[in-house]
């Protein structure tokens, strides 16, 4: 397939395009060179109606349980079995990367996730303020590839609940 | 009719009676570039969503961020076991192949083993994704209790 059929451009686009890749390049480091083990990264997140929607909307998950916000009335309360609308753990650990790579330093382009074992302790009401831990646990090479381990929990900010933990994968260049 | 029997969901629902080898129904979804490179995903990596830098970095397209692959094979699971998967419920996903632009994935799961729990049973169901060549994406399994809860009460 090519290009255009896959990503429909006009120039005005594609120039907009490579301006914005430029940017990413500009400062970038690999992931391996940025972390040592031992590194701990802390960051609280406000898991809003609007946040999921466009999480779940990008999967295409259309779970009546994950709306916190519909057109016409935007945000409500939601429903699901443990109360009001809550959060696809996915979400949570989907947002685990945004932790884990320091947003403080020149971001690390063409790392890939390769693994994660998660366990989901209890469902995140959909308003809630989580923090996401993030330790660095080991650096390995594996077929000639560069890997980093981290442990990752992720617990409510404001009484201290578990709701998730991690161990997660990532090749680095 | 509620909306549970509308959706075709109560008829797959996992009980604790339902046998080791039982499959759970696939979902689909195509990778869509569009998707792929939005705000809340690949957007920050062009390798999700821009051709020509995929290639430049030796990617025959751009590649879908695995997490999306997990995110289908969770909605497949929530489809059979609903609310247990939200609490004291286990996945682990490896991501064994990239999924490449325009792709179609098709999640896939089969009950592997029923751990005696209380009244109920831990259920691990071997899940995985895969295109339309067969060509495997996704690997991992899925630990959920069911029946155990109620038991207990």
């Amino acid at each position: 397939m090519s290009d255009q059929e896959l990503r429909p451009l006009t120039s005005i686009q594609r120039l907009q395009t490579r301006e914005f890749i430029a940017e990413l390049e500009q400062e970038c480091q690999t992931y391996w060179d940025m972390v040592e083990v031992g590194d701990i990264l802390s960051r609280d997140l406000t898991i809003t109606p609007e946040l999921v929607v466009l999480y779940a909307d990008a999967v295409e998950d259309f779970n009546p349980w994950y709306e916190g916000w519909t057109m016409n009335s935007w945000r409500k309360d939601g429903k699901s079995p443990f109360g009001t609308a809550i959060v696809p753990p996915m979400l949570l650990s989907h947002f685990i990367l945004s932790v884990q790579f320091d947003h403080r330093k020149p971001f690390a382009i063409g790392s890939i996730h390769t693994f994660h074992d998660t366990e989901i302790v209890k469902p995140v009401p959909i308003g809630a303020t989580v923090t996401i831990t993030s330790k660095a646990v080991d650096k390995f090479i594996k077929r000639d590839r560069r890997y980093l381990r981290h442990e990752v929990e992720i617990t409510d900010t404001a009484n201290g609940q578990l709701y998730l933990r991690e161990t997660r994968d990532i090749m680095s260049l | 009719m509620d909306a549970e029997s509308l959706s075709g969901l109560s008829a797959v629902a996992v009980t604790v009676d339902t046998p080791v080898g039982y499959e759970l129904q696939p979902i689909k979804k195509k990778a869509l570039i569009q998707l792929m490179g939005s705000r809340l995903w690949g957007r920050f990596n062009p390798n999700h969503w821009d051709p020509i830098y995929a290639r430049a970095t030796g990617l025959a397209a751009p590649i879908q961020t695995g997490e999306m692959n997990s995110a289908y094979l969770f909605e497949m699971c929530v489809n059979h076991f609903g609310a247990a998967m939200y609490e004291n419920a286990r996945f682990q996903c490896k991501y064994v192949a990239s999924t490449l632009a325009d792709e179609v994935i098709t999640t896939h799961g089969t009950v592997r083993q029923k751990q005696p729990r209380g009244d109920g049973f831990r259920f691990v169901v071997d899940v995985w994704c895969d295109n339309e060549a067969g060509q495997v994406k996704s690997v991992g399994f899925v630990e959920v209790d069911v029946g155990v809860e109620e038991s207990a009460s």
